[in-house]
């Protein structure tokens, strides 16, 4: 077919687009694709970097081969600088053995005023890096190993060990030579123990030394006196150890049974006598890092915690067993316990574990190539040495970062040092380096849902009526100024809040209890009351309102009622809540006092009442937005029908729009639920931050809100408090997620039921 | 409800003679009353408390009995409240401030209302501000000016005082000008000069001569110092406290006189204004409790706009994909639950994010590339506003996404394939049709954003508020603009003023205006944003066929 020629081809040019139009489209196509995804990216990049510091509190120690060394020396005690590089090693001579790890090479020292000395004991203490020594002649002393770097000019730093001898202190008490010693050192205070002759016929003594601080120097160190305290003991002694205060002396005897000693500056006294194994002898027996804890290994290998603690209703500090280990195997018991955590190297054996005395996890197990007599743990914590018998010594590093962390620290009931059994606690920092961090993040969980519920309790009525009736029966003119004013509420900075709350509400509603009680009771009752006589009133006086304005005529009577309840409160304070004063009898009406005396919990200023209310202004908000509008969007043919069946505005309400928006409430209080649980400032300034876990609603709470932002600054970046911290944040982060997306799915699944109706 | 559905009902709705759940009804308008009373009372509060702070109060001088003896004490009243006593019995508590911190250490006093045997307002009383010790209530004996004295009943004391603080205030300009300013200058250069030394850029030998040029200058300037402090040091003011005690203040430590009893209506007012603007335009003195905002507020205004910049962009774009470009399908779906699970994260959350992700990640390795130098120091990897903006920026993203997402969604679908219709590309459709006639509604969100994000606390905690702040994030200092700096904002200066600083009842006054300026700061960004939604509405109700 031809076209004619006459009609107009059309340019083709004419349907032709710029190349530089075509290309700005692609380009910005693809700008805001790589934008938009980026967005979303970003939104998951902070799962992502948040779950990042979290993962490596659950990481178990990694342990490397790092050097060995061989020589002849026999290794009955082995010790180390705080870099693990040089070794020592000692056997009752008067010569020292020190050998570097990298190059092997070996030098000796000779101890100053040993000579001619015959040692028969030493024991050694790893923290002052003193091997103490007990002679033949019954005397008792010590010297201290001590290390320098040198910095020289080529960038080298060779370790420089030098050996200081201290006094020496004649035992009085027995005859032979001292066959067992152990020496505690707290810097001011220090005891010996030591032990003389063997079998039955030893005599053990107790001495306790002091510095005499001079006006120059370091001072003087001498005894103070000494204490023979063999007729405490009930069987031969097997074992001696004394605690880093320098005042415990634990002794363990052949029966099985240890008794434990305390010198202070009366003198020293026998406090408590246990069978750790039912009489079953130790086969080893030290103390934690701390100086609270022993670790006891019986004789069929098992290995228990005993710590110091208060039983409930004693006076006096003994020592209980508060933790169970695995099992050790055959052979002699290893045990070098940490510098600076809770963290111990055991094993029997060839069998080697690191474990952490808190969680009581094994952090790492394996295998050595000897058989090791001694073990060594650096100051560091960053290596361990065992040694063999023949001198061969094998050195391992050791990284173990978060030693304390652990599903069972976070969230299970640990037996914390000191404590009279096993409970939830929070105390993440202490005043002193061997505190033993308390990580469980019960408390603030239950304190985040605690203050959740106090404000929900309050707020979730008073949202969903405030909905009910916006959405129900107020006019839309009115409607739009209301509306409003409810959406910049929850804008109100919560900082401003929890400021009104902690500094001007506490105190105010710290006497008034009991009117705000009173309020709790009257409000409520005057608006039903209010709504029962209006219904009764002729109609011609109902007629000259129009239906909608009941929230302003309902106003004076809630202003009248809430006066009057407010000055009843202090009436029936003085009716109900006496305090009657146990010392002299005497009766006071105060609620305050009555509280902790009726119920036994305790009173505060900044409690969970004050937080319910104040934390409404944010919760209300939220909550009666969402179901305002799921109430407001029930389709208009279903409370049209309603009526139109001669259904009351009641019953449209009750029968028709709550059923059908019921999913959009719920979604409502998911929401509010969401907001309330991640509210920080309020929490921090009116709850008074205590990680308490009682229901009690005149005390506070610690959230995890609250705790994040009050102790993330002050945390250590990458230790195991800063994690701990961002794990409570994904605990946050997970229970806010999973409540709004419940919410947000009940929300589309309404609007598409709507949609079809 | 809609208008048009409900009207008909509302004839018969309550007349109606079923009286079957009324009372419920009444119950579901006391729970609205009680909401809108909450929330209209606390704004009413903040307002009455702000705004009662900046008031001056009449002077009231007391003879009370105290333990036991007669005491005269002159303040004014800042609080009356009850106190029960353990027997049970009410009391009604004033609690008065008296100043005068250099006499007696405590300058709040609560006293009985019983024991106050007298009251009077002697009209000779000046409230005198000072720059330490707080403010002194003493009665003016005379001046020392230039070798003269003055006595406090001539003519022309008032006028002499008031050229000598107008001095004093010139003066202490002086000084800041040169402490801060001009050896602040040489300090930075000292450091600098250190810094190259140490990477091997300037020879030692140069560095040593241009050090002792540097230090020159410096003892030059402390001279200069020493001369103008010796100005001030000149004159001197005498009062006599109500209790009797005399005092004699250096001029140079006065910063303003009111009589506070001699003063009308209307001197209070001028009074209460000139304390408004000092409260709004000048740094904090004492530890935040006294002085102004000016940094605080400096900081939330700079912290909030660059969050702004930051997330008007992003939040848009995001949007434009999602109801552009994305297919809608079960993905996006699944994006938009997360980003409206976003706006329900915890905002403390996002603190932490922005601690471990910009702080200590993206600072961290700025540092690392850029400012190797200063290491261990760190410039970038430790907490500052450019991070709190960003920090800030995600928690409001999701604010501004539902709002320019909505305002797309209203944008009639004609409108669009007009344009289509008309030749335009997608992204031409998009950038001249689209995009305009959704601008209110992303301004909207924006407001929002900014709202909320001004009222934020409680994660610039922990990426880089500070309770008080050298030197601001924008001066004019090269580069001028300090990106890595800390910096105070009003919300922060709530919370430390109210609840870490030592004398918290001192502090009281300055929390309350700080508060009733964050409010009303937020609340006009929330009535800004509503109006110009409602506008919206309007707009497209017309252009919608």
């Amino acid at each position: 077919m031809k076209t004619p020629e006459s009609s107009p081809i059309p340019d083709p040019k004419r349907f032709e687009v710029s190349r530089a139009t075509l290309w700005f489209d692609r380009f910005m196509g693809w700008a805001i694709c790589f934008g938009g995804i980026g967005v979303i990216l970003a939104v998951f990049g902070i799962f992502y970097f948040i779950g990042k510091e979290v993962v490596p509190l659950f990481r178990s120690a990694d342990v490397a081969p790092a050097g060995e060394v061989a020589q002849g020396a026999n290794p009955a005690v082995l010790g180390v600088d705080e870099w693990g590089e040089m070794p020592f090693f000692y056997d009752g001579a008067d010569k020292v053995v020190f050998v570097e790890v990298k190059s092997g090479q070996r030098r000796e020292l000779v101890v100053p005023g040993l000579a001619g000395l015959e040692v028969t004991a030493f024991a050694y203490d790893t923290v002052h890096r003193r091997v103490a020594i007990g002679l033949a002649d019954g005397r008792v002393g010590s010297f201290l190993v001590s290390y320098e770097r040198n910095y020289t000019e080529d960038g080298n730093a060779p370790l420089e060990p030098s050996l200081v001898a201290e006094p020496w202190f004649q035992l009085e008490n027995g005859e032979g030579p001292v066959t067992a010693i152990s020496y505690g050192d707290s810097g001011g205070a220090r005891v010996i123990a030591a032990k003389r002759g063997s079998g039955e016929a030893d005599t053990v003594s107790i001495l306790r030394l002091g510095m005499k601080k001079g006006l120059i120097g370091a001072g003087k160190l001498s005894l103070l006196g000494q204490t023979e305290i063999s007729a405490d003991l009930p069987a031969e002694t097997t074992m001696l150890r004394s605690s880093q205060n320098g005042a415990m002396v634990l002794i363990a005897c052949a029966n099985g049974e240890v008794v434990y000693f305390m010198a202070d500056a009366g003198g020293v006294s026998k406090r408590q006598s246990f069978r750790p194994f039912d009489g079953k002898p130790l086969r080893q027996m030290n103390f934690l890092f701390g100086g609270v804890s022993v670790v006891m290994t019986g004789a069929d290998g098992s290995q228990e915690q005993w710590s110091l603690f208060r039983p409930e209703g004693e006076g006096e500090r003994l020592f209980g067993e508060t933790k169970k280990f695995d099992s050790l195997g055959e052979g002699a018991v290893l045990f070098a316990a940490s510098q600076r955590n809770r963290t111990f190297l055991t094993g029997a054996g060839r069998e080697l574990s690191i474990r952490h005395s808190t969680s009581g996890a094994v952090r790492w197990k394996g295998q050595a190539d000897i058989v090791p007599v001694t073990a060594l743990l650096d100051a560091k914590g960053a290596h361990f040495l065992i040694a063999a018998a023949n001198g061969e010594v094998r050195r391992y590093s050791v990284h173990d970062h978060h030693p304390e962390a652990g599903w069972k620290a976070f969230f299970g009931k640990v037996w914390y040092e000191g404590g009279s059994k096993p409970v939830y606690q929070w105390q993440s920092t202490g005043g002193t380096d061997d505190f033993e961090p308390k990580l469980s993040l019960i408390p603030l969980i239950f304190g985040s849902l605690k203050g959740t519920a106090y404000a929900l309790i309050f707020s979730i009525p008073v949202a969903l009526l405030a909905a009910v009736f916006s959405a129900a029966y107020l006019s839309p003119d009115v409607k739009r100024v209301v509306k409003p004013t409810m959406e910049i509420m929850s804008s109100l900075p919560s900082v401003v809040l929890g400021f009104l709350a902690g500094l001007w509400l506490a105190p105010i509603l710290e006497m008034r209890v009991p009117s705000v009680l009173m309020l709790v009771i009257t409000l409520p009752l005057t608006a039903l009351l209010a709504g029962y006589l209006w219904c009764r009133l002729p109609i011609g006086i109902r007629n000259r309102f129009s239906g909608g304005s009941e929230w302003l005529l309902v106003l004076p009577m809630l202003v009248l009622a809430g006066y009057a309840a407010w000055n009843f409160g202090p009436v029936l304070e003085s009716w109900i809540f006496i305090y009657k004063d146990p010392a002299t009898g005497k009766e006071v009406a105060d609620f305050r006092l009555w509280w902790p005396q009726a119920t036994g919990t305790s009173y505060e200023q900044r409690n969970s009442l004050v937080l319910g209310f104040m934390m409404g202004f944010a919760v209300i908000p939220v909550i009666f937005t969402i179901a305002e509008d799921a109430l407001s969007n029930v389709p208009k043919n279903l409370t049209a029908a309603a009526s139109a069946l001669g259904a009351n505005r009641w019953q449209v309400v009750w029968t028709v729009m709550l059923p059908v928006a019921s999913s959009g409430i719920f979604s409502a209080l998911m929401i509010g639920f969401g907001r309330a649980v991640g509210e920080t400032m309020i929490m921090v300034m009116a709850t008074g931050n205590t990680p308490l876990t009682e229901w009690n609603i005149f005390s506070g709470m610690r959230t995890l809100s609250a705790n994040i932002a009050v102790e993330l600054p002050e945390a250590p970046v990458g230790s195991t408090h800063y994690r701990t911290l961002f794990l409570g944040a994904v605990v946050l982060f997970a229970m806010t997620f999973v409540m709004n997306t419940i919410a947000e799915v009940l929300r589309q699944r309404l609007r598409e039921r709507n949609k079809l109706v | 409800m809609s208008s048009e559905l409900s009207k008909p009902s509302r004839s018969f709705a309550t007349t109606g003679r079923s009286r079957k759940g009324e009372p419920l009804v009444w119950l579901t308008a006391a729970g609205l009353t009680l909401g809108v009373a909450m929330a209209l009372g606390l704004f009413l509060l903040i307002l009455i408390k702000g705004g009662a702070s900046f008031w001056p109060r009449k002077i009231d001088v007391m003879e009370v009995t105290r333990n036991g003896g007669s005491e005269i004490i002159a303040g004014y009243v800042t609080q009356e409240k009850e106190r029960k006593d353990p027997d049970g019995t009410f009391h009604k508590e004033i609690q008065v401030f008296r100043g005068n911190r250099d006499l007696s250490p405590e300058a709040f006093v609560y006293i009985d209302e019983k024991d106050i045997q007298s009251v009077s307002n002697p009209e000779s009383l000046l409230l005198v501000e000072r720059l330490e010790y707080g403010p002194a209530i003493v009665e003016p004996v005379a001046l020392e000016a230039d070798g003269k004295r003055i006595e406090a009943s001539s003519g022309e004391f008032r006028s002499v005082l008031k050229a000598q603080l107008d001095s004093a205030k010139k003066i202490r300009a002086d000084l800041l000008e040169i402490e801060r300013k001009k050896i602040g200058k040489i300090s930075r250069e000292l450091e600098a000069l250190g810094r190259a030394e140490r990477s091997g850029s300037v020879p030692a030998t140069e560095a040593a001569a241009r050090r002792a040029e540097l230090q020159k200058d410096f003892e030059k300037l402390q001279a200069q110092a020493a001369v103008i402090r010796e100005k001030l040091a000149g004159s001197q003011f005498f009062g006599r406290s109500a209790d009797g005690r005399e005092v004699t203040f250096p001029i140079g430590n006065l910063l303003g006189v009111f009589a506070s009893n001699e003063a009308n209506f209307f001197e209070r007012v001028g009074e209460m204004l000139h304390r408004m603007t000092s409260f709004l335009t000048e740094d904090p003195r004492e530890a935040n409790t006294e002085g102004g905002v000016f940094p605080a507020i400096f900081g939330t205004v700079t912290m909030t706009l660059v969050m702004s910049l930051f997330v008007t962009p992003f939040g848009v774009i995001a949007a434009i994909y999602l109801r552009e470009y994305a297919k809608q399908g079960m993905l996006v779906k699944i994006v938009r639950i997360s980003v409206n699970n976003l706006a329900g994260v915890p905002s403390i959350v996002f603190g932490v994010f922005g601690l471990a992700f910009f702080v200590y990640f993206v600072g961290g390795g700025i540092d690392q590339w850029l400012f190797a130098d200063k290491l261990p120091t760190p410039t970038y990897g430790t907490p500052g506003i450019l991070w709190a903006s960003l920090t800030l920026s995600l928690l409001t993203l999701p604010v501004v996404i539902v709002a320019t997402e909505e305002a797309l969604s209203a944008v009639p679908r004609g409108v669009r394939e007009a344009a289509l219709a008309c030749g335009a590309s997608k992204w031409q459709a998009i950038q001249r049709v689209v995009l305009p006639a959704s601008l209110p509604g992303i301004l909207t969100g924006v407001i929002l954003a900014m709202a909320r994000g001004a009222g934020e606390v409680a994660p610039l905690m922990l990426v880089g508020v500070v309770k008080l702040a050298p030197s601001l994030p924008i001066d004019d200092i090269a580069p001028f603009v300090h990106p890595e700096r800390k910096f105070m904002h009003l919300g922060f200066h709530i919370y430390d003023l109210g609840f870490q600083s030592p004398d918290a009842e001192a502090a009281k006054p300055v929390v309350y205006a700080t508060a009733l300026l964050l409010i009303v700061v937020v609340v006009a960004l929330n009535l800004a944003a509503i109006i110009i939604r409602n506008r919206l509405k309007k707009r497209f109700a017309v252009s919608s066929f």
